[in-house]
């Protein structure tokens, strides 16, 4: 694992390359002098909320213009430079939608801004649908979707295209378990076609399971890059805390409380928050709880940033 | 691989737009206030039709072409255009941005201003199938008022439908330049549409070429009462352009302030709540 990247400016193989980069909101500053490279492959963005994912996240696709050095995606700066979005398909962070489309209207009126007919758009949303397994809700209004069902009309009109790069802020926010592990397959299979994938996340389990690959980000600077394993035991050090949305907490509860990682539970609306020592364990449990149907159906699963600030809390001081 | 050019994105923007346009709260809200010159109609037919010869002017009968290019005027023209023109035109990104859906438009491969201009085709599409039905309906129930013929008065209405176009595509491009300049475009595009605008047209002078109502109201083609002190004083201090120069003032209007807000939306970043 190296520091911050230096001076020098990433080599051209990169997939982002970050020279100086700076981004600044009035007197806020939202990333501060950062020179990176994202090479190849998948590639995890990790950092706390307020870290500066979001703002490296805009930059990369060209939503925000630098204040201060450059990017560029692909070999081409991206800011003012639409050309560049048929090669990229992104996934932002925010649950917002054309509410009265159906989901199949909604990304076939996307990919139709790529340039094809209403035909071809079609034919490729209804493909990118079935990539995110929704056909069956395609022709439902985008407004009834639960949250994993949103989060992967999103994840569809992003891959709609076939880009060679794929940018997903937060992919798996709200999924079920379920959804999480076919989300997490159909990112592992991109970029196994040869494509390649820059995914932000708070949460060092859902990074780790898709790629060793990572950047570690706090206060607007590159903490850290490189083998996501490195950090792995710093992680273990502290409890991983996560939310349950489910219809039978109770039952789920008791489960819970049978297994020797779960240092501590408490019940909110609807929910259940876990405290564990072991999040890997932990999660493959749950996602075999879900699918079994043992326990009721597991709606959501969230996990505050607090265990990864203390993580980085560690990191900073070391 | 080159970007789709700027008119078939255009295009594209309004097919996407168009939907979400006219089902939306706002179209609801105007569509019920353009009921207001309607029922305002259906009450002149009635008490035409209950008391007939009763409305008068100087003890004359009112035609009923006169009542409805007096109603084209002061509600259409004056009021219910502006007012269209401020809701939709200031909101054409504003919306996209407070909605967090800018995001989807701007990381496609199309050019910045063919959102902008999508959506202002969609804003004029929507608002003109928004005034058509309350202009017809109107025309309906004022025009047999008094001597008046629907055969006769026909065809000032298609002028009337052009020229409550000509505005709608004006103001809609004026207030969707100030949408993309300002903080709080809804607050100044009111100020300036009923402020500005008719405080500058009591004045002599140029200022007033700075409005759109002055190249507008030059293309108004019906004849108003003109007996009333204030008609009177209004004629006064009227400076009407002629035709073509209020047509090539439009034109200038519209063109220029849809370039400079696409400039806007080209050049600037815009920052979502998170």
């Amino acid at each position: 694992m190296s520091r911050d990247a230096g001076p020098e400016a990433p080599p051209v193989s990169n997939i982002i390359a970050a020279d100086h980069l700076s981004k600044w909101y009035g007197q806020v500053i939202g990333l501060n002098d950062v020179s990176v490279g994202v090479p190849a492959g998948i590639t995890g963005l990790l950092g706390p909320n307020g870290a500066g994912k979001s703002t490296f996240m805009k930059l990369v696709t060209g939503q925000l213009k630098p204040s201060k050095g450059g990017i560029q995606v692909l070999g081409e700066p991206i800011w003012n430079n639409p050309a560049l979005y048929f090669r990229i398909g992104f996934c932002p962070e925010q649950d917002a939608f054309y509410e009265r489309m159906t989901g199949m209207e909604w990304v076939t009126a996307l990919i139709r801004l790529n340039g094809l007919d209403e035909a071809e758009a079609r034919a490729k949303a209804t493909k990118a649908i079935e990539a995110v397994e929704l056909t069956d809700a395609a022709n439902k209004k985008i407004g009834a979707y639960s949250k994993g069902m949103r989060q992967r009309i999103k994840m569809a009109q992003a891959i709609a295209h076939d880009p060679e790069l794929l940018i997903l802020d937060e992919p798996l926010a709200g999924m079920d378990p379920i959804a999480r592990r076919k989300t997490i397959r159909l990112i592992k299979e991109w970029a196994r076609a040869g494509r390649s994938v820059l995914v932000s996340s708070h949460i060092l389990h859902e990074i780790e399971s898709m790629t060793a690959n990572i950047l570690l980000i706090n206060q607007g600077r590159i903490l850290a890059e490189g083998n996501v394993h490195q950090i792995r035991d710093l992680i273990d050090e502290h409890p991983h805390t996560v939310y349950i949305k489910a219809d039978l907490t109770r039952a789920l509860a008791r489960e819970f409380l049978a297994q020797d990682d779960v240092l501590s539970l408490k019940f909110e609306e609807g929910a259940v928050v876990v405290q564990t020592g072991r999040p890997d364990a932990f999660y493959a449990r749950l996602t075999d709880m879900a699918a079994s149907g043992e326990h009721g159906m597991i709606h959501e699963v969230t996990s505050p940033d607090d265990n990864l600030q203390a993580v980085f809390k560690y990191l900073v001081k070391s | 691989m080159r970007p789709p050019p700027l008119v078939p994105s255009a295009l594209r923007i309004f097919d996407l737009s168009l939907g979400e346009m006219l089902w939306s709260r706002r179209s609801v809200f105007l569509g019920v206030l353009l009921g207001g010159p309607v029922v305002m109609a259906l009450g002149l037919r009635t008490i035409w039709t209950l008391y007939p010869n009763s409305i008068q002017v100087n003890g004359a009968v009112v035609a009923g072409t006169t009542i409805f290019g007096g109603m084209i005027w002061a509600l259409f023209i004056n009021i219910i255009v502006p007012l269209l023109g401020v809701f939709y035109g200031t909101s054409l990104i504003a919306d996209e941005v407070d909605d967090k859906t800018i995001t989807y438009l701007f990381t496609r491969p199309i050019p910045r201003r063919a959102v902008l201009f999508g959506k202002y085709l969609a804003y004029l599409a929507c608002t003109i199938l928004l005034v058509l039905p309350s202009v017809m309906l109107v025309f309906f129930l004022v025009v047999p008022i008094g001597s008046s013929s629907i055969a006769e008065g026909f065809p000032s209405l298609l002028t009337d439908f052009a020229m409550l176009a000509l505005g709608l595509a004006a103001y809609g491009a004026v207030f969707a330049l100030v949408g993309t300049r300002l903080k709080r475009p809804l607050i100044a595009g009111l100020v300036y549409a009923f402020g500005w605008e008719p405080a500058v047209m009591l004045f002599p002078g140029y200022l007033k070429r700075l409005t759109v109502s002055y190249y507008l109201q030059a293309l108004v083609r019906h004849e108003m009462p003109q007996d009333s002190g204030a008609s009177l004083l209004f004629q006064v201090l009227r400076e009407v352009p002629s035709v073509s120069t209020s047509l090539i003032g439009l034109t200038v209007i519209i063109l220029g302030a849809l370039w400079l807000a696409g400039l806007a939306v080209e050049r600037r970043e815009y920052v979502l709540d998170q």
